[in-house]
């Protein structure tokens, strides 16, 4: 049965190519956001036109990048990388890009979530600005930026299948060749295991978001 | 009331400028140390405005501001701030900490320990009356009362003379507010800060100020003085408006009533009269303190008592709030002591009047 260790080598692949691109994405998305966001604490006098255009410009760019198809992508990132069309580097990246598109987004709107006066009230105990930020904007920012990081992570699951319509090796990789060698039993098992491995990471996010947050008040 | 000692804070020719409008224009005061001042007038007069000038949290457009003696731009801002205490309208707490936690920010802003900044909050929950059971709580599962609590401990955890208090009990229900009002003076008593109170409750301000400072349109003080003078002498229209139509009936509250002629309850002497508030009769418990009135098969509950030391605005509210139309006063165990006519509470409130304008009886 040289056909499960095929099953798990590809699930490997698959899982890098959907974790990393999310993990890098999100680091690259929140200071873009924050940027976006611009400074909120009360006595900042709300959002004046040149905070507005910046959100405007930045929130818009993101989802413009969005809209690149994204085999598209994959036959043109090499081209300006200089890597060759399958290589590992170059589905990352693209897929980095489309979380980028999608997470700035959610990071926007999870930093304008947090209460202007907590800001304010930061302020006036003596914050400065970096330790309010990791210290109050950020943690305070998770319930939000966790439910646009889950959307992200099961659409990257699914995306990274396109992949292997041009010969990049993850689960799609069943599709393609269940497709070619008219194996419906193979195409199945790719389904299910996309599926399983969608389920246990949107599980796994939404248990670590909870840890994060137990200060939010469940009914 | 303490005597006025040193300057604890001093607005010298401070202005804030907008864009478009004029904040604060030229303020000049000088906060005395160790009283409670309150900032009090309509919204935007400039009384927050002020207020938040003293830690930097709104910079300056011109003049200065010396605490203690000190320009306030002589330290970096945040520093600044974490010598002060500072509570906010809706406590302001950190959602995603804990209340031990909240209580113990500046203490470990300053470089505390983890165990020394709980311990420090565990002894300040004791200070404002809170349960060290919340200590583990997160601010969302507390009430508005507690909440404020909490704001206050954390503002006191500053250690600092100096306590900055923006509209800190406008969002509480008015019982929760007086309770905090006179949790806050025995406090006040006890540690004797320098408080600065910013509230738009004329009531709140003569409650809690030692001094008043009525901020009027565009941001200029159109008063400033103890509550007595500001509601017995108002210095123009605007103040007198502002202080409200009440303000005959809140002035009897600086007017001892300690002076009034105490009825006896066995009745007789003083009035010359044989219980002249028959048919009216006072119920006493069995510890002798007051438990209402009679009126032939009718028993009815009784108004507001006057307590020892008592000003002519209580005592005119026990005769007022009475059945009988009798105050009820009571000694300090409670206990019904006699009782006081309206005519004499009348002619008390006009020698009061006689001699607050020097002319003879």
């Amino acid at each position: 049965m040289g056909n499960l260790s095929t099953v798990g080598h590809l699930t490997w692949l698959h899982l890098l190519q959907s974790v990393l691109p999310v993990v890098l994405g999100t680091l690259i998305s929140i200071p873009i956001a924050r940027f976006a966001a611009g400074r909120r604490a009360r006595g900042a006098g709300g959002r004046r036109g040149a905070g507005r255009v910046r959100r405007g410009v930045v929130v818009n760019a993101a989802a413009l990048l969005y809209t690149v198809p994204s085999l598209a992508l994959f036959v043109l990132l090499p081209l300006i990388l200089g890597t060759s069309i399958t290589s590992l580097t170059n589905v990352i990246v693209a897929l980095t890009l489309y979380v980028v598109a999608m997470m700035v987004r959610s990071c926007v709107d999870a930093f304008e979530s947090v209460s202007p006066e907590v800001l304010d009230a930061g302020t006036a105990m003596g914050y400065r600005p970096l330790r309010a930020f990791f210290g109050i904007e950020l943690p305070l920012s998770v319930p939000v930026m966790a439910a646009g990081l889950r959307v992200a992570l099961v659409s990257n699951i699914s995306m990274v299948s396109v992949g292997a319509v041009i010969g990049i090796q993850s689960l799609g990789t069943l599709f393609t060749d269940g497709l070619r060698r008219d194996l419906m039993a193979e195409i199945v098992v790719g389904i299910l295991a996309t599926v399983v491995l969608a389920l246990v990471l949107d599980r796994l996010v939404t248990w670590s978001a909870a840890a994060l947050t137990r200060w939010q008040v469940r009914a | 009331m303490p005597e006025t000692a040193a300057t604890a804070i001093e607005f010298a020719g401070v202005t804030k400028r907008y864009e478009s409008a004029v904040a604060v224009e030229d303020l000049d005061l000088a906060i005395p140390a160790g009283l409670i001042t309150t900032f009090v007038g309509p919204s935007g007069c400039g009384k927050t405005t002020s207020l938040r000038m003293i830690n930097r949290m709104v910079e300056a457009t011109e003049g200065t501001i010396l605490i203690q003696g000190e320009d306030n731009r002589d330290r970096p801002a945040h520093e600044l701030r974490r010598s002060m205490g500072y509570v906010m309208q809706q406590a302001g707490l950190m959602p995603h900490r804990t209340v031990a936690d909240n209580i113990a920010t500046v203490p470990r802003l300053k470089g505390a320990s983890r165990a020394d900044g709980r311990a420090r909050a565990l002894e300040l929950m004791d200070t404002v009356g809170l349960d060290r059971k919340l200590a583990k709580r997160y601010p969302a599962q507390l009430s508005g009362g507690q909440a404020q609590r909490v704001g206050v401990a954390r503002a006191l955890a500053a250690d600092s003379p100096i306590l900055l208090m923006d509209e800190p009990f406008s969002a509480v229900d008015p019982v929760v507010r007086t309770d905090l009002q006179n949790e806050l003076v025995r406090l006040h008593e006890q540690l004797e800060r320098t408080i600065v109170f910013v509230t738009h409750d004329i009531d709140e301000a003569v409650a809690l100020g030692h001094r008043i400072a009525v901020f009027g349109e565009g941001g200029r003080i159109a008063q400033f003085g103890t509550p007595e003078e500001i509601l017995r002498a108002p210095a123009d229209d605007f103040v007198a408006s502002f202080v409200g139509r009440d303000r005959g009936l809140r002035r009897l509250t600086f007017a001892s009533g300690q002076e009034l002629p105490m009825h006896p309850l066995e009745g007789g002497t003083a009035s010359g009269l044989e219980r002249p508030w028959a048919p009216w009769e006072l119920l006493l418990d069995d510890a002798a303190r007051p438990a209402g009135w009679r009126f032939g098969e009718r028993e009815v509950t009784g108004g507001t008592l006057f307590t020892p030391g008592g000003s002519l605005r209580e005592a005119l509210d026990a005769v007022l709030s009475s059945p009988s139309g009798w105050g009820v006063a009571v000694d300090d165990a409670g206990r019904a002591a006699g009782l006081i006519a309206s005519d004499d509470v009348m002619a008390a409130a006009g020698r009061e009047r006689r001699s607050r304008y020097g002319v003879g009886e």
